[in-house]
């Protein structure tokens, strides 16, 4: 009996090795599946400039080609890029994505003339990119799994990394920041940050989002500094105004996974909801002083920041919005 | 007879069939070991794309992933007790391994036939660790079964090294396929589920479903009995030795976040660490077990959980070198090793025939229970008064829980060697 087994297992052990390899040399030869040939289409034609990333609404495989979309055409399409998210300001941009293996995540910092110049490769996937006005520092979010904490795989973490982008070398990790909370310094174990943005006047200075248990905090830091102190609760991707007033944000509805976009005052800490009604998933961009322009992960919006007006469609087939003020 | 025609099959390469002569394992060890090396490939290949697949071909928010993954946990721990005993009772190991081991194939199907939408996959993944927890006390009362009672540690370190085989394979072989046809997840679930079949038929083909040690006369045992093993002169106290190690320890998860605060190089270091400890692990789950037959069990028990000390030091310090790091890694591994598979086999030494996987069963699930404890326990000291004191607390917990747990599983022992 045992030998027949043993025979029946060696006859199945070649079947199953030539069907898996068989297969996979069928994958191999087929036709690419990553490809970037999506390309957004201008909406409403307006006299702005934005860089977005581009999505095929019917197969969401590894797109994102890069395009500038300017006075309602598309202008032009990067060569080497493909990306998840991407950012640019001052010259300097970061594009995150899937690395040319296909395997492994990884972030290039690229140039004006949307040509990579580093790569640095990131340890989990791609969430948020900004760069800061002067194009000095660069901030990534990436979401990791495995190192949760009631179980390994119990739920996902966040890390955030700053970069400098003239050398394209990671300066430093948030979670190693100093945090304080009504002048007193607080930490815990499922301390995760997300979503950085820098002060348009003056790049060292950041807000942040620091989540843990429940709440999700709006903290302010400084890079030189290594801390942040924590200023407010319930402020998710927050971004700034180009003149530093303001600062668009997700605001979680209930503890759903469902948010709506607000407007808050930095002065007063106050906010007010925006004219989108849907749940909208993205760190805001500003236009101006006076409009947001986001996405909903397949076409790219701009609504006006006092609550007034109503969301009109900018590109379609796209996401991951950067206003290109010049 | 069967152990003549065994030897005839030369099912297993060359290589290990010496290797397991010198060791003297049961060829029904082997073959189980193969079965979860096979199953292991199977998981963690899939594993170890499903965040890309989730994310990238069904175009999923990362938080979807997270509620996803968070079906892993749950699901497992409630049917151990079950499985256990109902397989004790119909006296069917095999054949309720075999269920579990059955489920996760036909979820790696599934996934193939029904995986493109994110419901779909969450469902599945659910499936899958539903499996893994039915099979997991038959498939070691089995191992037990088939062991001769002096020699259960170098049994279950056999097959505990063989499952961390499987476990480092399957991302590298998921990491292969994807190289070779970048995107093509479809060719991933396909070889996973072919190494899922192939787990599966060894387990039907070649593990012996009534080993040497299996009751083969007298009554199937009543649920009455097994809940009498929480009062066993010999079980009793190897649980609650069991539990209160178990609270008084750092999970590794919560180890790698506490070094990934404190270490000071490359992010991109960080999944090293993980391979660092499995390679360690791998390589001293099989001598610790036979030092554990040879000295004895608890011995090695409590030095085993003794490394921890050398983790928690290297946690301690303000900034971690590559040596701090590496002597921490290594520690962590040599933890694992001395730990889990040595008190299951202490565990299969002290039960009696008939009730091996309701007490297997039940131990697993005190283990996980105290995990839990800890890890929130853990979480709480450190955000109310920090990382550094939070570990000091869980140090001298530790010291205390060794000192408890000693006179306990000595007399667990001693109770095993009467009996």
């Amino acid at each position: 009996m045992a030998s027949r087994g043993g025979k029946i297992t060696v006859a199945l052990v070649v079947v199953c090795v030539l069907l898996g390899g068989g297969y996979v040399v069928y994958a191999a030869l087929g036709p690419s599946q990553t490809t970037t040939d999506a390309s957004p289409r201008a909406g409403e034609a307006a006299d702005v400039a934005v860089m977005v990333r581009a999505v095929d609404p019917s197969s969401p495989t590894l797109n994102g080609g890069v395009f500038v979309v300017e006075d309602g055409k598309v202008r032009r399409r990067s060569k080497d890029l493909a990306c998840e998210r991407v950012y640019y300001s001052a010259g300097r941009g970061i594009c995150m994505g899937v690395a040319s293996s296909g395997v492994d995540y990884t972030a290039s910092v690229f140039d004006d003339k949307l040509a990579p110049e580093h790569s640095i490769r990131l340890t989990g996937l791609p969430s948020r990119a900004r760069v800061s006005a002067d194009g000095r520092y660069g901030a990534m979010t990436v979401f990791v799994s495995g190192d949760a904490y009631l179980d390994s795989s119990v739920a996902f973490s966040t890390r955030t990394y700053l970069v400098d982008m003239k050398s394209g070398e990671t300066i430093e990790q948030l979670e190693r920041f100093g945090v304080e909370k009504d002048g007193e310094p607080i930490d815990a174990v499922d301390f995760n940050f997300w979503g950085i943005t820098f002060d348009p006047a003056d790049s060292d200075r950041f807000y942040a989002t620091l989540g843990t248990g429940s709440h999700h905090y709006l903290v302010e830091g400084s890079v030189r500094g290594r801390s942040m102190r924590v200023l407010r609760d319930g402020v998710e991707c927050p971004s700034l105004s180009p003149d530093g007033k303001q600062i668009a944000f997700k605001s979680r509805i209930g503890d759903s996974n469902r948010w709506r976009l607000h407007v808050l005052d930095v002065a007063t800490l106050e906010d007010h909801p925006v004219a989108e009604k849907r749940s909208i998933d993205d760190q805001a961009e500003w236009l101006d002083d006076d409009t947001l322009v986001y996405s909903d992960e397949t076409n790219v919006y701009t609504v006006p920041a006092d609550g007034s007006g109503e969301p009109a469609l900018l590109v379609r087939d796209a996401t991951s919005p950067v206003a290109l003020r010049n | 007879m069967y152990q003549v025609e065994a030897s005839k099959a030369l099912l297993k390469p060359r290589l290990w069939a010496r290797q397991s002569a010198r060791l003297r394992v049961p060829r029904n060890v082997v073959m189980l070991g193969m079965v979860s090396l096979l199953t292991d490939v199977s998981s963690e290949m899939v594993a170890t794309v499903l965040p890309m697949y989730l994310i990238f071909s069904l175009g999923a928010s990362p938080l979807v992933f997270g509620a996803i993954d968070g079906t892993y946990r749950g699901a497992a721990a409630l049917v151990q007790v079950a499985s256990g005993f109902t397989s004790d009772r119909w006296r069917r190991h095999k054949e309720v391994a075999g269920l579990g081991y059955g489920l996760s194939a036909l979820g790696k199907v599934a996934l193939l036939a029904a995986g493109n939408t994110i419901g779909g996959v969450g469902a599945i993944v659910a499936v899958d660790r539903v499996g893994k927890g039915i099979r997991t006390a038959p498939r070691d009362a089995l191992i037990s079964l088939s062991s001769a009672k002096d020699k259960l540690a170098t049994s279950f370190g056999v097959h505990r090294a063989m499952d961390s085989v499987g476990a480092m394979l399957g991302p590298l072989i998921a990491f292969g396929i994807l190289f070779l046809a970048p995107a093509r997840f479809d060719a991933v679930f396909v070889v996973s589920t072919l190494f899922a079949v192939l787990g599966l038929a060894v387990l039907i083909l070649n593990v012996e479903g009534k080993p040497r040690r299996a009751p083969r006369d007298g009554t199937p045992p009543q649920f009455r009995a097994a809940l009498a093993l929480l009062k066993d002169r010999g079980f009793a106290p190897l649980l609650i030795a069991a539990a209160g190690l178990s609270i008084a320890s750092v999970s590794d998860a919560l180890i790698y976040v506490g070094l990934q605060r404190t270490i000071d190089f490359e992010p991109a270091v960080f999944p090293l660490l993980y391979v660092m400890t499995a390679i360690t692990f791998m390589a001293l789950a099989i001598p610790v077990g036979q030092l554990a037959d040879r000295i004895g069990k608890v011995p090695v028990l409590l030095a085993g959980q003794a490394l921890l000390f050398v983790v928690y030091g290297v946690l301690l310090m303000s900034s971690v070198g590559y040596v701090a790091l590496i002597v921490c890694l290594v520690a962590l591994g040599g933890y694992f090793a001395a730990t889990e598979g040595v008190l299951t086999a202490l565990a299969g030494a002290v039960l009696p025939e008939k009730l091996q996987a309701s007490g297997i069963g039940i131990l697993i699930t005190v283990v996980s229970l105290g995990r839990l404890v800890s890890s929130v326990a853990f979480g709480a000291l450190w955000f109310a008064i920090g990382l550094h004191s939070a570990i000091l607390i869980f140090a001298a917990a530790l010291g205390l829980a060794m000192c408890l747990a000693a006179p306990l599983l000595l007399r667990a022992q001693g109770a095993a060697l009467d009996g």
